[in-house]
């Protein structure tokens, strides 16, 4: 039997706010503007009197990518060339963000082109024949990327798939530099606590049917007080066993309802307890994960975890990029913890155990404030 | 003279690879698109007999910590990609390897359309997940990377029972159709 208690005034809160957040899709329209056949005819067909000994460059396709696992996001460029071809690119910040990529041995097939993007990681890409052996395509940015955030290579001909040789070009989204002034300490510290799950949704169950819902928010309860007898305020997006945006809710309004506890009230950072489950019994550990949305994600993620797992004792899986819907639809450094494995019978059996409880929620506590510590020599140091 | 033949053997070589192309709708290979491969590597998997294709599935390490892929060879259809999508459903050959879809999961359907697969699945990929985060992130990326192995398709929407979902089990954004992910992929044991 599950409870369908409603936490009134969250619910409440969420409904009236819930248009402040904006948490539509990414807008993909990114779309390949030319088959692979109708590439082939181009390359047959181009003059091959224009340029002897040049090969031909063609039109540029692109499209954002959203790695399925990590969420990272990442705009690739692809050129079509006729033949081999050899590239190099420099970033440059001046006078605006711009990427440049010299194309020797290629010049564009129809002639100096410009492309218009969608401007999330790219505005344009403009290319420009410099001489009868060589082109220069240039990519305008709205922030700079660092060295190592970028890639220009190119890809042999691939005839078993179809594929011309091509030019290739990757940017990984840059992270927005964001101001975060975070001093040493918990006090005064503005934390969002998300218990996973409540109400009609249990999360995972174990075998002997201990419910994730009810270990997650036994331990946010824990770690509440822990933090305000260090001073803190904390924001909990929910305190029963409830649902947080409504019984039987879509899971989106459910997942935005707790997002919006954390951004609406300026949460400094934001914590997602959960416990974990997978089909082979023997699978255990803590594991914590992060968005790397700010310079701060991993840095919580990863003092979560030393906390948790110096505190509680389970096995270290370590601290991963993923692509969960609270740690990257929040606005502040945010991470989600699985605390254990619901799934592993020694792990339920803890995982119940308030003694083992309350050493999560004293490592989750100690992680932060190693965290607070760390982010705030971080900003000292700029 | 020199330059006319080198562009006839162009078209020769073009003409082959379409007509490769065109007999292999969507064949099934490790080229990624634009992912750099191992050229003979990618030309290798391609290949089945007259009769036989090699797909490549994704299953999960039994600590669950990364993906691997595991190649089979099936007879030769017109749907290579929802023919993936079944095998994904069934156990590896390797018991190094774990199965990570739900028992009692079906495939509704399989679409693509401007290189985005939209692959349709029954309720209990949703239900019948056990609800831990490490699974639905299993999941996704072995129906993700099972699918972008075909170069025609570079990213997938999951859908259940016809409709678009924004996650399995309460963790993972899928609201954007997504790609492959080469960081959870460990290519040997």
């Amino acid at each position: 039997m599950l409870r369908r208690v409603i936490c009134s005034a969250l619910v409440a809160m969420v409904l009236l706010l819930s248009p402040v957040v904006t948490a539509g899709p990414v807008n993909s329209n990114a779309k390949p503007n030319a088959t692979v056949s109708a590439q082939k005819v181009d390359a047959t067909t181009a003059k091959p009197d224009a340029a002897p000994a040049a090969q031909q460059l063609m039109q540029v396709r692109w499209a954002t990518h959203t790695d399925a696992v990590t969420g990272a996001s990442k705009l690739r460029l692809v050129f079509d060339v006729s033949g081999p071809v050899e590239v190099d690119g420099t970033v440059t910040a001046n006078p605006t963000p711009r990427l440049v990529v010299n194309v020797k041995g290629a010049v564009p097939a129809k002639g100096d082109d410009s492309v218009n993007l969608d401007g999330k990681i790219a505005d344009s890409v403009n290319i420009g024949a410099v001489d009868g052996q060589n082109t220069m395509i240039t990519v305008d940015m709205p922030m700079m990327v660092d060295e190592g955030d970028y890639k220009v290579f190119t890809l042999p001909a691939d005839i078993a798939a179809g594929k011309p040789f091509r030019v290739v070009v990757d940017i990984n989204k840059p992270i927005p530099p964001m101001v975060f002034n975070f001093t040493a300490g918990l006090k005064n510290k503005v934390i969002a606590i998300d218990p996973g799950h409540g109400g009609t949704d249990p999360g995972a169950i174990g075998l002997a049917r201990i419910m994730e819902k009810t270990v997650n928010l036994a331990v946010a309860l824990k770690v509440k007080d822990l933090l305000e007898k260090a001073g803190a305020k904390v924001l909990m997006t929910r305190e029963s066993d409830c649902d947080v945006f409504g019984p039987n809710s879509s899971a989106v309004d459910e997942l935005k309802a707790r997002t919006t506890v954390g951004n609406f009230r300026k949460a400094d950072i934001f914590l997602s307890i959960h416990a974990n489950s997978f089909v082979n019994r023997t699978v255990g550990g803590t594991a914590t994960y992060y968005y790397q949305k700010t310079q701060y994600d991993s840095m919580l993620a990863q003092n979560i975890q030393a906390g948790v797992v110096q505190s509680a004792g389970l096995s270290n899986r370590g601290s991963f990029p993923a692509n969960f819907y609270v740690v990257k639809r929040t606005l502040m450094p945010a991470a989600l913890v699985e605390m254990g494995f619901l799934s592993n019978p020694d792990e339920e059996k803890l995982l119940n155990d308030p003694v083992f409880q309350q050493k999560v929620a004293q490592g989750i506590v100690q992680g932060m404030e190693r965290f607070f510590a760390q982010a705030a020599r971080a900003g000292g140091d700029r | 003279m020199a330059a006319k033949t080198k562009v006839l053997l162009l078209m020769v070589i073009f003409i082959l690879a379409a007509l490769a192309a065109g007999c292999t709708p969507a064949a099934p290979s490790s080229a990624t698109p634009g992912q750099e491969v191992d050229k003979e590597q990618s030309v290798q998997s391609s290949m089945g007999t007259a009769d036989t294709m090699r797909l490549t599935v994704y299953y999960a390490t039994a600590d669950a910590m990364y993906l691997s892929p595991e190649v089979k060879v099936v007879p030769k259809t017109d749907h290579p990609a929802q023919n993936a999508m079944e095998l994904l459903l069934q156990d590896p050959k390797s018991h190094e390897l774990v199965k990570v879809m739900p028992d009692g999961t079906k495939i509704r359907g399989l679409t693509i359309k401007d290189h985005v697969a939209f692959v349709d699945f029954n309720d209990k990929l949703a239900k019948n997940n056990g609800g831990g985060s490490t699974t639905e992130m299993l999941i996704v990326g072995a129906i993700v990377n099972t699918l972008t192995e075909f170069p025609d398709i570079h990213k997938v929407q999951i859908l259940v029972e016809g409709k678009k979902v924004d996650t399995l089990s309460g963790h993972m954004d899928l609201s954007e159709p997504l790609s492959r992910s080469e960081k959870i992929v460990k290519k040997s044991l």
